[in-house]
């Protein structure tokens, strides 16, 4: 990175969440579910990030991880300066304003016994020593950012359609004015006509308080709207990371070209030329991976190489860091073809 | 939520009316006969005078009916009387125990504080004892302290009282004198020495009832706090900064307290109930003893009375905990 | 066999051991326990033994018994006889002098008009009263003068010493319970629960089925008695549980009714803090054998009646062979330690009435089995079990549930087996079993068995009226709705006939002789009743408590006046 770049807000650093697998009558240690193995990434101030893969590839816990949700096994998160998978419980406390996260479910992320201001409110009663009004002020103040209609303040969450309750949800992750949020498949539980709404919403404050988002989705169309870089995660690991402009139109990882082939296309003659890729077999298990690159098993264009020795991570071309041996197993012709596109990047 | 409980009301009257007719029946068809307990040198004529004297020979259904005046009209009139200075009850005939004869509402009167007491504060202190255990047990799922408390609730499951009870005795009464065994209902608390005497002779009771009802609520809070620690508010609130505390104790416990408060409300109909067991093996003097004791004798009126009583307070008790829930949890409505 | 000894000794030093010396009321309190909470304190609506002794604390009849089942005065000063002029020449009425200036507990005085009202309360055809056989054959009963109860009876009465004698049928104030007569009799709770009588102790406090609480009666005859100024009878829990509270804990000073397991009473010995006492009165565990066919096949009606004699039970030999093989020692052994021994006899007591039939106390399978061949029954097929006309020697023992009965049941089989007996065995709740619902048929009336095993006693040391229950005329039947005492439907015109001549005789010896030919009549001689173990009553009291003079005549607390506590 050139030093003109401006300092990423988050860096993550070879994120690792394994979660033990305990067996037998004396609950023995007997493995884990590597969830995530690896993870690399950096998200400038004000960029947004989307995350995307299919079900299960360990995107939400890389979310959940980086928050300290969960306790990550290995890896450093450096957000705002301080590595957050290394705090001390009560640094971290402390350092959770600058750091929020928006949940998939919104009925179940909020808790069914408090009313809309006292969930707003609980984290400003936590983190500052503001009088009652000020922090019915700070509420009312949410609500209309959120477009929330004030005379709601007092209801159970159970009362609200599912948009608003998601609306509810953004209040929340923004009540301590944070710098970095983590976006959970924030429209996934919506209906198609509110999602839209909310990722407006989520665009809108972006823009108007400078948020940083981490957007986790398997919905690749609204990623791509929303994101400035893409990450596509395939059991655990980065398949390829690339600004969402590239990836979108041209694919690196055979991974990420099988998965893009199932985005609709809305102009029918790109549609009817473009061949879909169907991937065979099943996803093998996080417990237990392919010792080579996680993909092999399933890869279209899988040399032997791939099923021995794990790809990193590599910047193939500018700003574009896929990982796949098509493009650096020296003498192939995945090599010359990425270096190829690699000069066509620096020219542009 | 008014409207729901005037029909739940409502309905309770067919029901119980059902009740006491099943539950008078199922008594009167049991085997055994209020005579069985007196010795064989009585001879048969005078059992048969004794058996219409009790009034024992009459139909069935016109005991029934008698007992339904009784329990509906004499029994009531009889407080009122008692109260205002009325004269309503005069020269009726009260529900009467054939064993002791006297009016079994006097004995369910005299029984009923040392019921309330022994068995409530057993209920209370095995309430008090669980929760925290159940709590923390599921914080640490699978700790020590988890598999600690697993053994305990397994062993207050699975040991009956009677050997529970007889084992205390043994190790508390007898080898360490500690506690009396029987439970001495005469005595008055007036004083310091007198409440101390109280709570030692409270201690072998509440500790071998305590011990089962601690088991079972332990194991309730514990799944109720698994059930929500894994709900996404809960992540939701650490992810807030709260610290440590209030995400257990306010989101995690109050949520996981729903259930919880409904067992526990369900199960207060059982304190009215007494323990049979416990009670009858310390001697104390309540409400379970007696009905062991009028079934032993086959007092058909102390016995039909009881049940029904119980009948009233289980259906009541429903009600209780289904109104609780409805304000415990906003997202129960009744309209 | 040694703690018995040591029992028994016991007994006998409390016996001879000083009376109180104190003053009234100088001992504090003493705690009675039984493992039966008293349910009633007035002794004639109840038949509980539990009742009847705590109200003996607090109501007397005129004459108690003793230890011996000699009578004692209470409130006469006499006991009346035909040489004293108390009982007529011919035997129609018995006249008893009152003690003068005998009060009640509420200071009023006690007249003959109290025992007047006390036969008409217990007479009352709509009283219910549970002791009305006490006052069976009375014609009247006067008060002559204020002092003077003179009892009329019917015709010539051979003993009259049923009425106001022993804690069965205590004297009640007629003052307390005139309006109690009749149907209204229980409706009477205060009087029934605390009834003023002229015992040492009168009632403070009662709660039903839990506790009885006394104070010294300051009215009480003897001004130097009772040593303890308060008693307490707390009621509830098991047998062993009340042993312990007396032995173990000493909580309590006496137990009544501590009926449990002989190794339990050894443990609870050794902890030294109390004593078990043993009366034996006639309380005879026994085998009734079904004289009628039980058979199911018989239509309901005929089924366990006269009309069908027992095809198997029917033949002396088959029953004598049966008592034969029984172990009468190992039973108590097993069942009752101290609190039995075995015997022969349904009257085993008092020794004056007791029959010397001891030869049922041994063993014999041998000449058991030499029996049963002699009656035909062999083992043809040889599958163990003894057939006769190729019907197998099957045998349906019935008994209450109740461990000891479950484990005399065992035993018995196991030896009946050795025989060649097929035993089936059946347990059925005690309430059904002696609650005698003519519709179950389950009750130990009706006898839906070939034998069956519970426990009876006579409730008078003379046992006149216990031995009547033998006659043909009291075999339980349809036409008496299954009621009646003769169980086995035994039925001899000659034990009828002497049991007649029984009510004529007065001379007591000659009574006696004639009680032990009827108690032969049906065990050794017939064998329709096995008798195994003379089962005493076994109580404990803690090594504080003296005084204690164990009875099984009369309530165990005849003498509570005199008990004091050791120092």
């Amino acid at each position: 990175m050139l030093d003109a770049q401006p300092q990423p807000l988050v860096q993550v650093q070879d994120l690792k969440m394994h979660f033990p697998i305990y067996s037998g009558i004396f609950r023995k240690h007997t493995g884990d579910v590597k969830a995530v193995d690896g993870v690399s990434f950096d998200i400038l101030p004000g960029q947004t990030l989307g995350l995307v893969g299919e079900s299960g590839c360990g995107k939400s816990t890389v979310g959940r991880a980086m928050l300290r949700l969960y306790e990550p096994t290995a890896g450093r998160v450096i957000i705002d300066g301080d590595d957050v998978a290394k705090l001390a419980p009560e640094p971290l406390r402390k350092k959770r304003p600058t750091m929020q996260m928006v949940f998939q479910d919104p009925q179940a992320s909020l808790n069914p016994r408090m009313t809309l201001a006292e969930i707003v409110s609980e984290p400003l009663d936590e983190h500052t020593n503001w009088t009652r009004d000020q922090k019915l002020e700070r509420v009312y103040e949410l609500m209309d950012q959120v477009g929330l209609n004030r005379r709601f303040v007092n209801r159970f969450p159970h009362e609200f359609s599912g948009g608003q309750r998601q609306r509810i949800g953004i209040a929340r992750a923004l009540a301590l004015k944070p710098r970095f949020i983590v976006c959970d498949e924030p429209i996934a539980a919506l209906d198609v006509s509110i999602q839209a709404q909310v990722v407006n919403l989520l665009e809108d404050l972006q823009e108007k308080l400078g948020l940083t988002y981490l957007f986790i989705s398997h919905d690749l169309s609204m990623v791509r709207h929303l994101a400035q870089r893409v990450a596509v995660m395939y059991l655990g690991r980065i398949a390829e990371l690339s600004p969402s402009k590239d990836l979108y139109a041209r694919p690196l990882h055979p991974y990420a070209e099988a998965l893009l082939s199932a985005v609709n296309e809305p102009d029918p003659e790109l549609a009817a030329r473009r061949n879909r890729i169907i991937l065979k077999g099943d996803v093998p298990s996080p417990a237990n991976p392919p010792k080579g690159c996680n993909f092999c098993t399933r890869c279209p264009k899988v040399m032997d190489i791939c099923r021995t020795v794990k790809p990193d991570l590599l910047e193939v071309e500018p700003g574009r860091l896929v990982a796949c041996h098509l493009y650096t197993a020296a003498g192939s012709t995945g090599a010359s073809e990425a270096n190829e596109r690699n000069q066509q990047g620096e020219t542009r | 939520m008014l409207t729901f409980t005037l029909r739940r009301l409502l309905l309770a009257i067919p029901t119980l009316l059902v009740i006491s007719l099943v539950i008078f029946l199922l008594v009167d068809l049991a085997p055994g006969s209020p005579m069985s307990e007196i010795p064989l040198t009585v001879p048969p004529e005078t059992r048969q005078k004794m058996i219409e004297a009790l009034g024992a020979d009459q139909p069935v259904f016109v005991r029934y009916f008698l007992w339904l005046r009784q329990f509906f009209w004499v029994e009531p009139a009889y407080v009122i009387d008692h109260w205002f200075g009325t004269s309503w009850a005069e020269g009726e005939q009260r529900i009467l125990s054939w064993q002791s004869r006297s009016p079994v509402f006097t004995i369910i009167g005299q029984r009923l504080p040392q019921t309330m007491i022994v068995i409530g504060t057993a209920y209370l202190v095995g309430i008090l004892i669980a929760l925290p255990i159940g709590i923390y047990s599921a914080y640490r799922q699978y700790s020590l302290f988890d598999q600690g408390g697993t053994l305990f609730a397994m062993i207050g499951f699975s040991v009956p009282t009677f050997f529970s009870g007889t084992l205390f005795i043994i190790i508390f009464a007898v080898w360490l004198g500690w506690f009396p065994t029987k439970y001495d209902t005469t005595l008055n608390v007036t004083d310091w020495d007198s409440f101390l005497k109280q709570i030692r002779q409270m201690a072998l009771p509440v500790m071998t009832l305590g011990l089962a009802n601690a088991a079972t609520i332990s194991r309730y809070m514990r799944s109720s706090m698994l059930d929500n620690m894994t709900q996404d508010y809960v992540r939701t609130a650490r992810a807030k900064g709260m610290t440590e505390r209030i995400v257990v104790l306010k989101h995690v416990l109050r949520n996981s307290l729903i259930p919880v408060v409904t067992v526990i409300a369900l199960g207060i109909p059982s304190i009215f109930g007494g323990a049979i067991i416990t009670e009858n093996l310390f001697g104390v003097n309540g409400i379970g003893a007696a009905l062991i004791g009028a079934i032993h004798a086959s007092d058909l009126p102390m016995v039909q009375t009881l049940a029904f009583i119980f009948a009233v307070l289980i259906v009541l008790f429903n009600l209780i905990a289904d109104i609780l829930y409805g304000f415990l949890d906003p997202r129960i409505r009744y309209d | 066999m040694k703690m018995r000894a040591a029992l028994l000794g016991a007994v006998a030093v409390m016996g001879l051991a000083p009376a109180a010396f104190a003053e009234r009321g100088t001992d504090g309190e003493v705690k009675l326990t039984f493992p039966q909470a008293v349910s009633i304190m007035n002794p004639y609506l109840t038949g509980g033994t539990k009742d009847i002794y705590a109200s003996s604390m607090v109501l007397e009849p005129l004459v108690g018994l003793d230890p011996q089942g000699v009578m004692v005065p209470k409130l006469v000063t006499e006991i009346p006889t035909k040489e004293n002029g108390g009982i007529s020449e011919d035997m129609t009425s018995i006249t008893w002098k009152l003690i003068p200036d005998l009060k009640w507990s509420d200071g009023t005085p006690v007249t003959a008009d109290d025992a007047v009202f006390t036969w008409q309360y217990c007479t009352h055809p709509e009283g219910g009263c549970s002791q009305a056989t006490k006052f069976e054959g009375i014609a009247s009963v006067e008060a002559v003068d204020p002092q003077t109860i003179k009892v009329t009876f019917n015709g010539p009465k051979a003993n009259p010493y049923t009425a106001f004698v022993s804690a069965l049928s205590p004297v009640l104030q007629k003052k307390q319970f005139e309006a109690c007569l009749g149907a209204a009799a229980p409706t009477c709770t205060d009087a029934n629960n605390m009834p003023i009588g002229t015992g040492p102790f009168k009632v403070t406090g009662f709660t039903v089925n839990d506790t009885v609480s006394m104070a010294m009666n300051e009215n009480y005859r003897d001004p130097a008695k009772p040593a303890f100024a308060s008693a307490v009878i707390k009621g509830g829990g098991d047998a062993e549980g009340s042993a312990r509270a007396v032995m173990e804990t000493g909580e309590f000073d006496y137990a009544w009714n501590t009926q449990i397991p002989p190794d339990t009473q050894a443990s609870m010995l050794a902890a030294g803090k109390g004593q078990f006492v043993v009366a034996f009165g006639t309380l005879v565990e026994r085998i009734e054998m079904n004289m009628t066919d039980p058979s199911a096949e018989l239509p309901e009606g005929e089924r366990a009646t006269a009309k069908h004699p027992h095809p198997i039970l029917s033949d002396i030999k088959v029953r004598t062979a049966l008592s034969m093989a029984i172990d009468r020692s190992v039973l108590v052994e097993v069942g009752y330690g101290a609190g039995g021994k075995p015997t022969c006899n349904v009257i085993p007591a008092p020794d004056d009435w007791a029959s010397d039939n001891t030869a049922c106390l041994t063993q014999d399978m041998e000449g058991a089995k030499k029996l049963l061949d002699e009656a035909g029954w062999t083992d043809s097929d040889g599958d163990g079990i003894r057939d006769k006309d190729g019907k197998k020697l099957h045998l349906l023992y019935q008994s209450t549930v109740n461990p000891i009965r479950q484990d005399f049941q065992a035993l018995v089989k196991d030896w009946w087996t050795e025989l060649g007996v097929e035993v089936e065995l059946k347990a059925i709740d005690p309430g059904v079993f002696f609650g005698g619902d003519p519709g179950s048929p389950d009750t130990f009336q009706k006898f839906y068995a070939d034998v069956e095993m519970y426990a009876n006693n006579s409730d008078s040391p003379d046992p006149e009226v216990y031995l009547g229950q033998y006659q043909c005329k009291n075999a339980p039947s349809p036409e008496t709705q299954w009621q009646g005492e003769n169980i086995n439907r035994f039925c001899n015109p000659d034990y009828d006939k002497l049991y007649a001549e029984l009510g004529g005789v007065t001379d007591v010896a000659k009574r006696q002789e004639i009680a032990k030919k009827l108690n032969d009549m049906v065990t050794k001689d017939s064998m329709v009743v096995v008798p195994l173990v003379h089962r005493g009553t076994l109580s404990a009291h803690s090594n504080s408590l003296g005084g204690v003079q164990i009875n099984a005549w009369d309530s165990e607390m005849w003498n509570v006046a005199d008990w004091f506590r050791v120092k």
